[in-house]
């Protein structure tokens, strides 16, 4: 482990090239998967949260299938989903197996796209995944309804027409969309009202020394309204103190899973990071699931976490870990390194209160098993 | 139910203050800080990547009463010290001996309980980079080393022991997820071992060394995939609980190299185990917060338990607070006056307390009124003390209904017709007995029942119990002491067998064929059993008690050690135990306290 540690420092002090193929060495050419490609990526000014987010989103399976696929439809106008296809289709079609791609249509499309992330400031890498699914997801349905429109679609036939009010799901509502319930109890009439919400990914509160599962079982601990909060309960109309708890109704293939890590200090005026020690098993169910839940007991494996290196969201350092063909990887920009699992518990992040920075896990992917 | 809920959390968010004492139905455990072991400038330990603190004892039969030692690794350095307990404050300034080691770390030890003297003592040391070292603390002598050039195993050590009623042999774990046997009197040799296949098991495989003098390692054990966490030997010795990355726990007849029986965590890896003083029971915790109480006679899981906010890292039985009601509660407090046996027990006295037992069991179809201690430690830093009681250990009828109905695969589930009714008259009834309730009389016969699953089984078995009978010989190491107790063991084997037979070692064949090893496809069979269908504990208390991940949790006569990543042992003193040190601190504070 020791030797593997200071081979890998000693490649990311060389050329990128004798990097590429230190990490070859590495693997083995026998061990190489076959058909797999590990690219860095290179950081166009603070583009590591999103450089970080596309390596974890490439080693979602589903995920990059689908966009592949998209890929090899009909040439479409330029937008954000068709760079990212044609980023992921270069890096999956590149003849050697490791190197260095240079994101920039991407990034330029980007920084086009949203004036958010218009500029070289450090970005929240939480903040750019929801953005860049929630745009992908818009693009698809907006793709949908216009071939409806055409008339090109051959089912689009009077029973699906509703379209208008309930946009039809696309494929990353079926890769990453679960759904919570919301339960409200009356304390006074006892009746239990629930409202079901959609996600695609939950974010969660962390507490010092504890895992995922329990900041999970945090996250559907039963709240009380109670005092200016009160309920406005239907049977009783009027508002009443009610109980109120989340539960996952709709299990996600894919579970993102973002740790609430940087919090506002009123007193500072800015955001302070929670290095808390929250640690992530490889393998997870989750204990949050409400009881009409159609597969509560699905069996998750961790596929890649996004890391936050450093002190606060706009500062710092963002890498990505990545499980493929059961190996780990770190992708740091444009460099690549085999770890090994054990490594992983490196990003759990820090047990003592004093250090704010840390190399500290941020966003979970977790894979459904089925 | 929401509301009892509500009041649980209440109660959380005043915790995080760290506990200096708790109480229980049996009294009040005090942190006695004078008695709290350390480096000798007290100074915490920076713990960020660093192996586990880890801690070992002994009892050297001192003449004056004061024969406890302790060792007790922090980061790379090793402490070996008198252990002064609840009697007197710890003096710090003086270890006994002290390591530091250089490009590798300890990650674990054991004390040779047999052979310890006054004068001298063999602890085995694990190191971070794979070998083990076998030192003399008292001697101050580095006697041996083993695996030194790391051609056996280059991985971490993860756990290290004496094979229990040895002075010879001992049992190395790696991350590996290889485990050896060696034996100390052997040497490693100067090239990689070769290897004989010896046993292949569903999911595990047993090699021997092939060489033409007799070397190191004379077993090769790889069990599962990923990281070997832990192991533990059964109370008699004659079985070994292993507990992997992959999330089984393996439970193999060691000395046959059979595999007895296996569960699956809910989800993750499984990092601690450890065994009921009677053998009857092994308790697990690990990446799934949870701590599982699984039935060595009937294969099964009976509990989970839910305290902890996050892996549990050290699970143990409290010897001294297990009680069995009707019987001579003594039986289990007094014969342990060492308390190095809660972890080996000699072999000839656990025989008779678990013959004793079973005994009882055989003869009174009534089930006794039995609760067991133990207590787990965690990465949330905190403790817990869990009952098992008799109602979980023998669930009645409502139960068992609910279980019929959810899990298939289960075969401990009485046949249609007599699912409701074998109340009070399961003495007789060998199909539908509770499970580890008792082992009716006619039982023995069954051996012979033409039960083709039951008849194989059991065929299969001995036929392996000659061979390795012929492949232990081989390496002759074994004390005649224990080849006397072959008879035994056959006996109690089979003894054990039985147990299930009338349960589940059809059902139990079939699953292991079936499952294979996607643990998805475990879930709702024996080997994972739905949350739903067995009992959730709650813990008797759930106390923070350190500010670092706790890494040590260890049952003594008047007290319990703690110990955490920082690197301080904390010594609690039992209910009553306490006026022994504060009565005599009045004196020894100053030398307790400036350091």
């Amino acid at each position: 482990m020791e030797i593997l540690m200071t081979v890998s420092k000693i490649a990311s002090i060389c050329t990128m090239g004798a990097n590429a193929s230190a990490l070859e060495k590495e693997i083995g050419p026998e061990q190489f998967p076959v058909n797999e490609h590990y690219f860095g990526l290179v950081n166009f000014g603070n583009t590591c949260y999103c450089n970080s987010v596309l390596q974890a989103l490439y080693f979602c399976r589903p995920f990059r299938e689908k966009v592949l696929a998209y890929k090899s439809q009909p040439r479409k106008k330029e937008n954000l989903l068709t760079c990212l296809a044609d980023l992921f289709h270069s890096i999956a079609t590149q003849k050697k197996k490791v190197g260095v791609i240079p994101p920039k249509k991407f990034i330029t499309r980007l920084r086009k796209e949203n004036e958010l992330f218009d500029n070289y400031m450090q970005q929240d890498a939480h903040e750019f995944l929801n953005y860049l699914l929630n745009t992908i997801a818009d693009i698809l349905q907006e793709e949908k309804k216009q071939e409806k429109q055409n008339g090109r679609l051959p089912n689009g036939n009077l029973d699906s027409e509703n379209n208008n009010s309930q946009p039809e799901p696309t494929w990353v509502h079926e890769i990453f969309q679960g759904t919570l319930t919301n339960e409200t109890r009356c304390l006074t009439c006892e009746t239990v009202s629930s409202k079901d919400e959609d996600f695609l990914d939950l974010s969660v509160d962390v507490e010092q020394n504890t895992s995922i599962t329990h900041c999970l079982r945090g996250f559907s601990n039963t709240e009380t309204l109670c005092s200016e909060y009160k309920y406005y309960c239907e049977e009783c109309r009027s508002k009443q103190e009610a109980h109120k708890r989340m539960k996952v109704k709709k299990l996600p293939m894919i579970l993102a899973l973002h740790l609430k890590r940087f919090k506002y200090m009123d007193q500072l005026h800015r955001y302070t990071k929670l290095s808390y020690r929250v640690v992530f098993p490889l393998e997870l169910r989750l204990f949050n699931t409400s009881g009409d839940a159609t597969n509560p007991e699905r069996l998750y494996d961790l596929v890649a976490v996004v890391v936050h290196c450093g002190s606060g969201p706009n500062r710092g350092h963002y890498i990505a870990i990545v499980k493929s063909h059961d190996f780990w990887l770190l992708f740091d920009d444009d460099i690549v390194e085999k770890i090994d699992a054990q490594a992983i518990e490196e990003f759990y992040g820090l047990t003592s209160e004093i250090s704010k920075t840390s190399e500290s896990g941020y966003i979970l992917f977790y894979q459904s098993r089925d | 139910m929401l509301i009892s809920k509500m009041a649980a959390e209440g109660g959380g968010k005043e915790m995080n203050e760290i506990k200096t004492q708790f109480t229980t139905r049996e009294g009040v455990y005090k942190l006695l800080t004078h008695s709290e072991y350390s480096r000798p400038n007290r100074v915490p330990f920076n713990s960020q990547g660093s192996n586990p603190v880890k801690v070992s004892f002994v009892n050297v039969n001192d003449q004056s009463g004061n024969g406890d030692r302790i060792c007790f690794n922090v980061g790379r350095e090793l402490y070996f010290y008198i252990y002064k307990g609840v009697r007197k404050a710890a003096d710090l300034s003086k270890p006994i001996d002290k390591r530091i080691y250089k490009g590798t770390q300890p990650t674990c030890h054991d004390f040779n309980t047999l052979s310890a003297t006054a004068e001298s003592v063999s602890l085995l040391v694990g190191f971070s980079a794979g070998q083990v070292q076998l030192i003399d603390p008292i001697k101050k002598e580095t006697s041996k080393l083993f695996n030194e050039e790391r051609l056996i195993d280059k991985t971490r050590v993860t756990c290290v022991k004496w094979v229990p009623g040895s002075e010879n042999l001992f049992l190395v774990a790696h991350s590996s997820g290889n485990m050896y046997l060696y034996n100390v009197e052997h040497v490693c040799g100067t090239t990689a071992p070769h290897y004989q296949l010896l046993k292949q098991g569903e999911n595990y495989t047993v090699h021997t060394c092939k060489s033409k003098s007799t070397r190191n390692p004379l077993l090769k054990w790889t069990v599962g995939e990923g990281a070997l966490n832990e192991f533990a030997f059964s109370p008699d010795g004659k079985f070994l609980a292993c507990v992997s990355q992959d999330g089984f726990l393996r439970v193999f007849n060691f000395d046959s190299v059979e595999l007895h029986g296996t569960m699956k965590s809910y989800f993750g890896g499984l990092l601690c185990v450890c065994w009921s003083p009677d053998g009857k029971y092994i308790v697990t915790g690990g990446e799934d917060d949870l701590v599982t109480v699984w039935s060595f006679l009937d294969c099964r899981v009976i509990a989970r338990g839910h305290g902890h906010k996050s892996w549990v890292s050290v699970v143990a039985f409290d010897p001294y607070t297990t009680s069995v009601e009707e019987s001579d509660p003594v039986e289990f407090s007094g014969s342990d006056e060492d308390f190095q046996d809660q972890i080996h027990f000699g072999r000839d006295r656990a025989n008779s307390t678990q013959s004793r037992l079973s005994k009882r069991n055989s003869t009174d179809s009534r089930p006794v009124s039995v609760t067991y201690r133990f207590g787990s430690v965690g990465q949330d830093t905190q403790l817990c003390l869990w009952d098992l009681t008799e109602d979980i250990l023998f669930p009645h009828l409502p139960l068992s209904r609910t279980r019929t109905h959810t899990n298939v695969m289960n075969a401990t589930s009485p046949p249609a017709g007599s699912g409701g009714t074998n109340t009070g008259s399961n003495g007789n009834n060998s199909i539908t007995s509770t499970p580890g309730n008792s082992i009716p009389p006619q039982l023995p016969r069954s051996n012979s029942l033409p039960h083709s699953a039951v008849a194989n089984a059991n065929s299969k078995s001995s036929v392996m119990d000659s061979a390795i009978a012929s492949g232990v010989s081989k390496f002759a190491t074994l004390s005649l002491h224990d080849r006397k107790d072959r008879h035994h063991e056959k006996d109690h084997k089979r003894n054990h067998s039985m147990g299930h037979i009338t349960s589940k070692s059809s059902d139990k064949l079939n699953l292991v064929t079936k499952t294979k090893m996607d643990p998805a496809k475990t879930l709702g069979t024996t080997l994972c059993p739905r949350m739903e269908d067995v009992p959730l504990l709650e813990p008797l208390i759930c106390k923070k008690i350190a500010h670092e991940r706790l890494t040590v949790l260890i049952f003594l006569e008047d007290c319990l050690v703690t110990a955490c990543q920082e690197g301080f042992v904390c010594t609690w003193a039992r209910p009553g135990k306490v006026g022994l040190l504060s009565s005599q601190n009045q004196a020894n504070s100053p030398s307790g306290t400036v350091v």
